[in-house]
């Protein structure tokens, strides 16, 4: 009886799989797999970095082998998508326990540096102070810069002489200034000519004035994306430039605007963090006021996750209106 | 008094005069001095070999391309001249053009609403009625909340058409209506436009469809390297052509 079965199930996988070459087949990839966990066992040295050649080469040799069975699935286009998934996911997983495991690190110290959550306590009313400040200064410069991003976009796209001279050496000249210098000159040197800001809102000036530079040039390029029949269309009917421009260009423009849009709008939230250097009480200052008070850098990782939270929900939105401006393509 | 002069400008036959018209591009010579008249009600076809200039005078005619001299007339109103505010004319001519040119990011009936909406200052319930009867009268109603991008290149075309008239022109220019449509399609768009003739609508139409020309036009004019060789009814064009060029021309498409 038990070796019918084994027939019966020998038969099945011959007619399922039996055009597979020989190391496609589970006849081979399950033996596999188990010879190389228990040969993993018997021959994988301690924790800690591997002390001579031959332990290291054990290291070596047991990850390429894992890491070989799962590319044997992951290429292979008839393989079930779950178990490619697993696998993928498996094997980098096993990437990093080896790491952990035979890197030699000293992951006591490093936790107690840099993930070290007893030093957190009542940093977290700092966080949020911190935090507050960030948003205010990117929500206000965001829509200074797309505004005015705008407006220099559309005068760029006219192409006139006179405007294009004066246009492209703002572009030119903000786009290539580093923004700390920037912040620098607004904050430090402005007062000399009369023109006071706080800090904050010098930090808000020096990011509209770059983050508008690059703006220009993406409204530029969407809108000059669009074909001119479409102006000419729209003109025939009676409509006038700034009706075709806000009717017929832009809401087509949007479309290829958004993606570089989105980049940019990113790395103006990050770049927030360079008014720090002018005394700008946002969330990197305070995670910098808290690792001198607690004499550990842990605030400055924690921030890290902070930013990371925040952007993530902003291109996970700018990624929705992407799809829902492509609707009128077709596919 | 005001009244007066303005029956006697609606009295006037001609609804274009063209006079010495010249545009260059560049150094390039297109429209050589052209002279055209068009009264109302006419359907005027422009026939001619490729770089004539047929399309580069159409869109002369409402100032797509900016005229270098010359007179244009547009129901007495001279618009080779800055002061004049175009886009006031242009609502009054509608203008198809070759690759239909709809707005692809509205639907079928966003896109004849528009203008009606946005220039005419209408209601859009109005505007949608409008809209919908235009679109019930070219036969893609059904399509009216479709976007152009479901539709055939012909009911497109013929959606352009509606778009156009939404406006209410009192002239129509077709630049290449059916050039870049199948056969098949090509009827059902020079049906819409045989309907549209026949309601007595002044038509400018550049085209090749003979056919449709024989028998819809009242006018043809022949246009070789920025002139007018050849004026007169269909008949008289196509039968018994005086300039040598044109029976040239037309010996090379009949």
């Amino acid at each position: 009886m038990k070796s019918t079965l084994l027939e019966r199930l020998k038969i099945h996988m011959n007619e399922r799989y039996g055009h597979l070459p020989w190391f496609r087949r589970y006849e081979f990839l399950v033996p596999g797999l188990i010879i190389t966990f228990l040969l993993s066992l018997v021959i994988l040295p301690e924790q800690g970095r591997p002390e001579n050649v031959m332990s290291f080469a054990a290291v070596l040799l047991i990850f390429m082998l894992f890491f070989g069975l799962a590319i044997l699935i992951i290429t292979d286009r008839e393989k079930p998508v779950f178990l490619k998934r697993i696998s993928s996911l498996l094997i980098i997983l096993l990437f990093f326990v080896f790491f952990y495991q035979f890197s030699g690190t000293q992951w006591d110290r490093v936790r107690y540096q840099f993930l070290n959550v007893e030093k957190l306590e009542g940093v977290w009313p700092l966080y949020l102070n911190g935090l507050l400040v960030t948003l205010k200064l990117s929500a206000i410069s965001a829509a200074a810069a797309m505004a005015i991003g705008l407006i220099l976009g559309i005068l760029r796209s006219l192409h006139n002489p006179v405007l294009e001279l004066i246009l492209s050496a703002y572009i030119d000249f903000f786009r290539a200034m580093p923004l700390i210098v920037n912040m620098v000159i607004v904050f430090y040197a402005l007062p000399f000519l009369g023109i006071n800001l706080n800090a904050f809102w010098s930090a808000a000036t020096s990011l509209i004035l770059m983050n508008s530079a690059y703006q220009a040039e993406i409204f530029r390029s969407g809108i000059e994306s669009i074909p001119k029949r479409q102006v000419e269309a729209a003109r025939s009917l009676g409509l006038r430039p700034m009706q075709a421009m806000r009717l017929v260009i832009l809401p087509q423009a949007v479309r290829v605007i958004i993606p570089p849009l989105s980049n940019n709008l990113v790395s103006l939230v990050k770049d927030t963090a360079v008014a720090y250097v002018i005394t700008v009480p946002e969330l990197l200052t305070k995670a910098r006021h808290a690792v001198v008070w607690k004499r550990n850098p842990t605030p400055i990782i924690i921030s890290m996750f902070i930013y990371l939270a925040t952007l993530l929900p902003l291109t996970r939105y700018t990624r929705f209106l992407e799809n829902r401006s492509k609707r009128w393509v077709k596919r | 008094m005001g009244q007066k002069i303005d029956t006697q400008k609606n009295e006037q036959p001609a609804i274009i005069q063209v006079s010495d018209l010249h545009k260059y591009f560049g150094n390039f010579h297109v429209l050589k001095g052209l002279n055209a008249e068009i009264n109302r009600g006419e359907v005027v076809a422009m026939i001619g070999p490729s770089g004539s200039g047929k399309s580069t005078f159409l869109r002369c005619l409402n100032r797509l391309e900016e005229p270098t001299t010359g007179s244009i007339k547009i129901d007495g109103t001279e618009i080779v001249d800055h002061r004049i505010d175009i886009n006031k004319i242009r609502t009054e001519i509608g203008m198809v053009f070759q690759d239909y040119n709809l707005f692809p990011h509205l639907n079928v009936i966003q896109n004849v609403t528009l203008a009606p909406v946005n220039v005419r200052r209408m209601k859009y319930k109005e505007a949608e009625e409008i809209g919908m009867n235009l679109l019930e009268r070219v036969g893609v109603a059904e399509k009216a909340k479709q976007y152009p991008s479901n539709l055939s290149g012909g009911q497109q075309q013929r959606v352009a058409i509606a778009r156009s008239l939404a406006m209410q022109p009192k002239i129509m220019f077709f630049d290449e209506p059916t050039s870049a449509l199948d056969p098949e399609m090509i009827r059902e768009v020079l049906d819409v436009m045989r309907g549209l003739a026949e309601s007595g609508m002044t038509m400018v139409v550049v085209s090749h469809e003979l056919g449709f020309i024989r028998e819809a036009s009242n006018k043809v004019l022949v246009l070789e390297d920025g002139l007018v060789i050849e004026e007169g009814t269909p008949d008289k064009v196509f039968n018994h052509a005086e300039n040598q060029r044109t029976q040239q021309f037309l010996s090379m498409i009949l």
